[in-house]
Formats: structure tokens, sequence, C-alpha cells
């Protein structure tokens, strides 16, 4: 699996953020991006509000350098104040290299860098040939016992002998208890694969996360389609089990595929849901089913190409949300394309490993 | 989407108000268009239940529910369209059962229950795309071009008067105040605006008359927190925190917090105020709980630093929201009116998933050495019990002037004015403050007169019900007019309660407030002229030249 990697093809300049406890934050921001969300993609948070420039609670001040300064309310810059070099960052996009003296404390800035914390196997269970079923218990820091993460991110599991880190999809929701749950296939060869295969309950790990970008558009009211090529279901769901959590009122459906019978798993979780979200539809899809099966015979991506049309035909614009092999994901990423939904998708890579 | 209810809405030399894919507070296109049809139903389930009224058939869950549709409707209370949806339905559900009630009182009286005006005959499509085309006849400028923007203008006035008046009412209803007058009084306010009136003298009457109402709001709500906690007193508060497990309230709603209290009692978590909830301190039966420890943070608008930084979970009770961060947005929660897509909302008081977030969080390990305190809890009763001492030292001439300095606080650069403002009041005169602009200046080292502090600190914005009784009373013990007296008035506005609040004053005749930091969006010139020839209304320049004006007033 890997995360969505953000390209940066414009010309990047070195901003220095000044802080008010006199500490440098370097951060590079390109001539086409304003410094909020420089900032932002880089980590850090300031304070704004309405990131239009009408609200002035990104305001700053230029100390040095080049800049332009976009649209913004005058009651939020006036041009007095322009004059002086003072700047909203939601509007100031750099020219040159520029030094921007902010309003607060470098602590207060930073968000957290993902953290690594140690853990212990808590279950471990078989649920078919090549696919099991990993929880872990997160040992208990000077941050709290909790663990906190948004339906559909990562972290990367690392063996205790070290040298060997994977990332897993997080298939459980945020907890207070500290408990994360994986679907874990088993690639032959694989070295981790290998050491699930003799691992005990009790046995420790490395945590490192949580990281990634495939998560929720949780202010959207559109149905919400799930598209799940095997162990591809971990994030779906989490996102389903937040949905149930929140009692979150999208229409929902799921397509999850495998290859046949023998690989299908979580068909008891996946019922459980439907009874905390009535309103989840399961299209269970087998590629090339071995017995008597009753369901959709082919790959998810032959059932959306199925049923979404029908569905923009009924005036239905679903949100699409992906993760499984490489395959599924062009297929799907390429149908949707085709049906002008490219902006609704949102996906995730799972990657040999 | 058309908003500009809020201080902070979008301005420029062309055009006011917040009109793209999202406004300035971060509520995105749908779910303000859906705020807009959920006003206008409101307004249609206002028709029947006022008529109904009329027929002698009175149920006041509809005015509940009124108020409490109107509240989730203001400045950064609630962003989650999913909800509003729901209200919509319900909304739709309650029309139907209020038409009903209604044609049957009218049937038993053989009456017409009609005419109704539009909104009465509104049926929201099911449909979510079907329901946004609803939207634009449900906005707040509809009828622009045929009345012009002075009439729309004060029928916003007073739709956002109405907006504030709720959100105080509501809170009134959970600590049990209700009043058929209150009832009767919204039910009227939405069947005019929803007859659409076009008389700007009748809506500037109307607009008062909501001040009135509003007023009367305040003393239920005055009666819930002093009948439920005691009259606030001089209360030293906390603010710097105390090793221990701990949980941020913050909003206006003193039953929440009252609530949370009684669930933690003994649990070994500490409770911490935020914005508008410090003057819960001051409250006697909220003050018992010795896990009420302090306040924590400054207004709303630094929230999502400060939030990153509180080490345990925040509950949200009412206004203001802004878009939780991802450092925190799992242990926020909402409850009441307020809500934000993906965040966890708790119901009816269930307050076990923020207590078990408590536990499993750090809470504070380590506090600053300099324990820093400051005084709150000078309502009406604590100030009027020293009203003789107060008399005394106007007549000495050690209390030159009062000003009262209090409102919303907010995040535009301009409202360093207030700080400026009260630094500059000069020794002989005291300073009343209420509201979250206070924490603009409530660290100040401003003194005494005598045994008076110089800077009074009277609650949450709706204590100013305590001030109006404190300046009544001075002027009846100086035997003047309440314009008469050396008090000047400036206010700091941000939100609808604000304008509630405002018409409140001005219903009561009082003269020259000063208003900032800028005037509304929806106070068209000819408005403002009108208030300001009726009212003296106007807006703030300098500290210097405000504080001048109103000494030099005070002198002559």
């Amino acid at each position: 699996m890997t995360a969505a990697v953000a390209s940066m093809a414009a010309k990047q300049h070195e901003i220095t953020l000044l802080t008010r406890d006199g500490q440098r934050r370097p951060i590079l921001c390109g001539e086409e991006e304003n410094l909020l969300a420089a900032a932002t993609r880089q980590g850090l948070t300031l304070p704004s509000l309405c990131r239009e420039g009408s609200c002035g609670a990104c305001h700053a001040r230029a100390l040095e350098g080049e800049y332009q300064l976009g649209p913004h309310s005058t009651s939020a810059l006036s041009a007095e104040a322009r004059e002086r070099g003072e700047i909203l960052l939601c509007r100031t996009a750099p020219r040159g290299p520029l030094t921007i003296v902010v309003e607060q404390d470098l602590a207060a800035m930073e968000a957290p860098a993902p953290t690594e914390r140690s853990a212990e196997i808590v279950a471990l269970e078989r649920l078919t040939d090549d696919t099991v079923r990993l929880e872990l218990q997160l040992s208990a820091t000077a941050e709290g016992s909790g663990i906190q993460f948004e339906p559909g991110q990562y972290v990367t599991l690392t063996l205790p002998a070290g040298g060997v880190t994977r990332a897993y999809s997080i298939a459980n929701t945020a907890n207070w208890e500290g408990r994360l749950e994986f679907l874990i296939r088993r690639q032959p060869n694989g070295r981790f694969a290998h050491w699930l295969a003799s691992a005990q309950l009790g046995e420790p790990l490395q945590v490192c996360g949580p990281n990634g970008s495939f998560v929720l558009d949780e202010a959207s009211l559109s149905p919400r389609w799930f598209v799940a090529g095997g162990t591809g279901l971990a994030p779906i769901l989490s996102m389903l089990r937040w949905m149930g959590e929140l009692q979150a009122p999208q229409p929902a459906r799921l397509y999850f595929g495998v290859n046949d019978e023998s690989q299908l798993f979580a068909m008891e979780v996946l019922r459980d849901l439907q009874l905390q979200l009535p309103q989840l539809q399961l299209e269970i899809c087998l590629w090339r089913p071995q017995g008597e099966w009753q369901g959709f015979v082919g790959t998810p991506l032959a059932a959306l190409e199925r049923d979404l049309p029908e569905a923009l035909a009924r005036g239905e614009q679903p949100d699409l949300y992906l993760c499984g092999p490489p395959a599924l994901v062009t297929g799907v990423e390429q149908l949707a394309t085709s049906l002008g939904l490219a902006e609704r998708l949102r996906s995730e890579r799972f990657l040999p490993n | 989407m058309f908003c500009y209810q809020c201080e902070q809405t979008y301005r420029s030399d062309h055009a006011n108000g917040c009109a793209t894919s999202r406004g300035v507070c971060g509520k995105d296109a749908q779910t303000a268009d859906l705020q807009d049809l959920l006003i206008h139903e409101l307004k249609g389930i206002a028709c029947y239940a006022k008529r109904a009224r009329e027929l002698g058939s009175v149920d006041n869950t509809v005015g509940g529910f009124l108020l409490y549709g109107l509240f989730t409707t203001l400045t950064n209370v609630n962003f989650n369209a999913a909800r509003f949806t729901a209200l919509l339905q319900e909304a739709a559900t309650l029309r139907e059962r209020t038409q009903q009630r209604c044609t049957a009182a009218a049937q038993q009286q053989g009456v017409a229950v009609g005419p109704l005006a539009a909104p009465a005959h509104f049926v929201p499509a099911s449909e979510l795309g079907q329901l946004l085309q609803q939207a634009p006849q449900a906005a707040i400028t509809v009828g622009l071009q045929e009345v012009g923007e002075d009439v729309v203008g004060l029928r916003a006035l007073i739709l956002y008067g109405l907006k504030g008046v709720a959100a105080y009412a509501h809170h009134a209803r959970m600590l049990g105040q209700e009043s058929d007058e209150v009832y009767a009084g919204v039910e009227a306010t939405l069947a005019l605006l929803a007859a659409e009136p076009t008389d700007a003298d009748q809506l500037l009457e109307e607009a008062l008359a909501l001040g009135r109402l509003n007023l009367k709001v305040m003393e239920l709500l005055d009666a819930g927190n002093t009948g439920s906690f005691g009259a606030p007193q001089p209360t030293q508060v906390r603010l710097t925190p105390v090793i221990g497990k701990a949980i941020l309230v913050s909003g206006h709603d003193l039953a929440d917090l009252a609530a949370l209290l009684e669930q933690t009692a003994g649990m070994g978590i500490n409770i911490y105020t935020h914005g508008e909830m410090l003057p819960a301190h001051s409250y006697p039966e909220l003050h018992k709980y010795p896990h009420l420890v302090g306040n924590y943070g400054g207004a709303w608008q630094d929230q999502q630093q400060e939030f990153a930084a509180f080490p345990g979970p925040i509950l949200m009770t009412s206004n203001c929201i802004i878009e939780p961060q991802p450092r925190y947005r799992q242990r926020i929660f909402t409850t009441g009116p307020v809500g934000w897509p993906g965040v966890r909302h708790l119901e009816n008081h269930n307050f076990s998933p923020l207590i078990q977030a408590a536990q499993a969080l750090p809470g504070f390990t380590t506090v600053p050495e300099q324990e820093e305190q400051i005084t709150i809890g000078f309502g009406r009763s604590a100030v009027l019990g020293v009203a003789d001492s107060v008399i005394e030292a106007v007549k000495a001439g050690a209390i030159r002037h009062f000003f009262l300095v209090g409102g919303c606080d907010g995040a535009a650069p301009g409202r360093n004015y207030y700080t400026d403002f009260v630094r500059q009041t000069p020794q002989d005169t005291v300073v009343l403050t209420l509201g979250c602009n206070k924490y603009r200046f409530n660290r100040e080292p401003l003194g005494s007169i005598g045994e008076i502090p110089r800077l009074l600190d009277m609650g949450q914005c709706n204590d100013s019900y305590s001030a109006i009784k404190v300046a009544t009373a001075l002027a009846e013990a100086f035997e003047c007019d309440l314009n008469e007296l050396p008090l000047s008035l400036v206010v700091s506005w941000f939100e609808q309660k604000a304008a509630a609040v405002l018409l409140t004053l001005l219903a009561l005749g009082i003269r020259n407030i000063r208003l900032g930091p800028s005037l509304p969006a929806f106070i068209t010139p000819t408005v403002l002229e009108r208030l300001t020839a009726a009212f003296g209304l106007r807006p703030i320049t300098s500290a210097e030249a405000d504080l001048a004006a109103a000494l030099g007033r005070s002198a002559a």
C-alpha cells in the first residue's frame, strides 16, 4: 500500500516563519500556492477561519522578500496595513524567499508528527488461507492510552528484530483503549508474512502513525459507494464502522471483491454492520466462484460498470471510496473519469509487500 | 448561498456578504442553503401556530422546536448538513401536525384558518438536489429587486435578532423557564417575516418590539440561571491549570455544565471552562464542585490552537465552534444545537464517551509555577449589594464615569480597539463588561476605587439583563433618565445574540451606543441614518476619540 504523494511541480521558495517565541521555522511554498496552504501541507497549524481573505484570522507580517497579495476584504486587511507589510497568509503567494513574522509560538503551530508506540499482539486469527486478522494493544504513552486517527488512515508496523517495516490500513475506529485492528494478506515469501505465520499472542511490535489522506469527505451528503478488493476492505471497514458510530445518514453501498468463496472473510462483521447502518447495501463480488454462488460474478469493477451509469441516470452522484490491488484501482479510476466522477473518487492502492 | 448575518461577513467596495461556495465562518453553500430552507419551514410552522394560538389552541412544544431550529442557524453553531436534512423532515412533520391542530380549532369555532403566507404552504422536496433547487425562494434577499435593500436589511435585522432571542430562550428552556408570551412572540415574529412586509417604519417598530421581547427572554434566562445555580457572587477564578485529568467545556449552556459536573464528581477529573462558560464559576451551585477548577484559554477565535494544546476532551455546548483541527478532532464532542460533520455528538446529557476520553487522555502533567487568577461574578446582585458605596463614590466624585464595554469577540484585527479603550479609561472610571469580548482586557490590572474594582465582569452576553437592572437602579437612585447617567455603552458585536441585545437596548431608549468593530452589513446607510437620528447609534472610531467624546459628554 502507498499513501498519495503530492507532486509540487511549481517553483518552490524558501519561507522562514519567525514565531512569537523567537524561533525560525522554514517551509517551502510555490508561486501558485498561498502561505497558509503551504504551511498546512507541511504539518503546521496556523490560525485560519475563512481561507478566503475575509476574516483576518491568518494575519501576519512580511519582514522581507517579495510576494503577491490576492483579493481580500478590506476589513480584514486595510490599505494602511498593507503598506506596513501586513499580510493575510491565505492570500499571499511568494515571488522569492520570504521572512514572515507570525503571531504564534512554534509549539502551538506544529502538528504532532506520527508517533512511535510499542504494542503487543492480543488477537491473531486466520480468516482464509492467506488472510489474517491482527489485533494489537498499544502501550500507554504520555499522550494517554487511546489511539486517535481518521477512518481510512494507516500505520506502519515494525517487527521486533527491526529491519522489516510494513504499512497497513487500520480496520477499526479511533478508540480510547488503544486497540488497533488489521486485515493482512500473507504474501508468499513476504518477510512480514513469514514472521506472522509463527507469531504468538503477546509478541511485541512497533507501531508508527497514523498517516494517510484516504479519509471520508465528512461534509458531503452524497451517497457513499465503497469499493474494496481483498484486504483493501480494511480502511473501508474503518470508514463504515465510523459511519455506524456517528449514525451517519448518507446512503452507503459496499462492493467487496475476492477471487472465490475460499477467500471471503469478514462476512459476519459486515452483516453486523448492517444492523448498525441499515442503509448499507452489500454487493459481494466473486471473480471465479467455485460453487453455487448466488451473488454477483465478476470483479467489483464489473459491478460498478453495471450500476454506476444507472445511478447517474437517476441523478445520483455518489462519492467513491476505493482500496484494492492496482488493477482494480486503475480500472475504477478510468471508469470514474469516463463518467465524470473523477473528483468524487478517493482511492488508495494496495501493493504487495 | 448568500449570508451576511455576522460581523465577519465578506466585505468589499462592491458588495457585502458571503456568496461563494463557503462562508467566512466555514459554512459551506449546501449547509447555508439548507439553513435558509429550515428558516422558511419554521416560518410556515409559525403561521399555523400563531393562528392556532389566536383560536385558543396552544402547543408550546412547537415553540421549543422553533427555538432549537433557529438556534442551529446562528453563526458558528451547526455546520453539519446532514443534521439540517433531518431537521427539514422533522419540520415538515411538525408543520403538518400544527396545520391539523389549527384547522381543527378553526372548524370548532366556525372560522377560516387563512389566508396564510406562502411559507405555510411550502413542501420541502425529499431529494437533496431538488431541495437545494428550492433554496432560492427561502433566501434572505428574496424580493430585493422589488422592495430594495433597506427593507431586505430590516427584515434581516429582525430575523437575525430573532435568532439571538431564540438562543437565549432555548437556554432558558433547558433550565425549565418557559413563557407563553415568549412563544407567542417568536411565532408572531416568524409569521410577520413569512408575510414579507415592505413598510420600513413598521419593520423598525417590529424590530424594537423584538428587543422588548428579548428583555423578557433574558429575564427568563436570568431566572433560570439564578434559580438553578444561585445569584452570581464575586469569585476568584484560576486561569492556570492544575495537575490531573481534564475536560474543557465551551459555549453558554450552564445546564450542560451542571450535568457534567454531577457526572464527574469524585472521579478525579478536573473541569475547565472556556470562552463564555467562564461566568459559571461565580454561581454558587456550580462553584461548589471542587473539580470545577478553572478557566482555560481565551475567546472563541483562538480555539484551534488552544484546543490542540489542551490535554483532554472538549465539549461544545453552543457557539462558537470553528473547524476542528486534526490534532483534536477525535476528542472534541458537540451537544445540543451544535454540530460539525464527522465529530461525535452527545445527546440528553449522556456524557459517558466524553468522560471515557478524559480518563484515557493524560490531562495536565505539568503546570506553571506562578498561579494566575482573575475575579468575576459582578452580576446585578453583587453590584446592587454595594449600591450605596457606588452611589456615594459617584456623588463624592471618586467615580466620574461608567463604561459598559462588552459583547462578542472575534478575529478581526480592528478588535484591538476594545483593549486600547479599556487600558485608556481614566482611574476615576469603572468598566463593566460581559460577553467574550472581555478576554481582550480581563487580565488588565485596572485596580480599584476604594473597595470597588475598576473592572467588573458581569457575566455572559445575556447578562446584559443584569447590566440593564443595575443601570435602571442607578437611574432611580440618581432620580434621572437612563441616558442621563454617567454611563457609556461601547458594544462589540459578532453574531446574532448581540443583535438581539442591541435591539433591547434601543427599545429601552438607550442612546449614543458605540458599535463595532464594524457595523452589520445588513444595516444600510439609510437605516443607519434613522437609527443614528433616533438613538444616536454610531460606529466606533478610535479609542482616544471615543473616550474623549464619552467623558466630554459626561462633563457637559
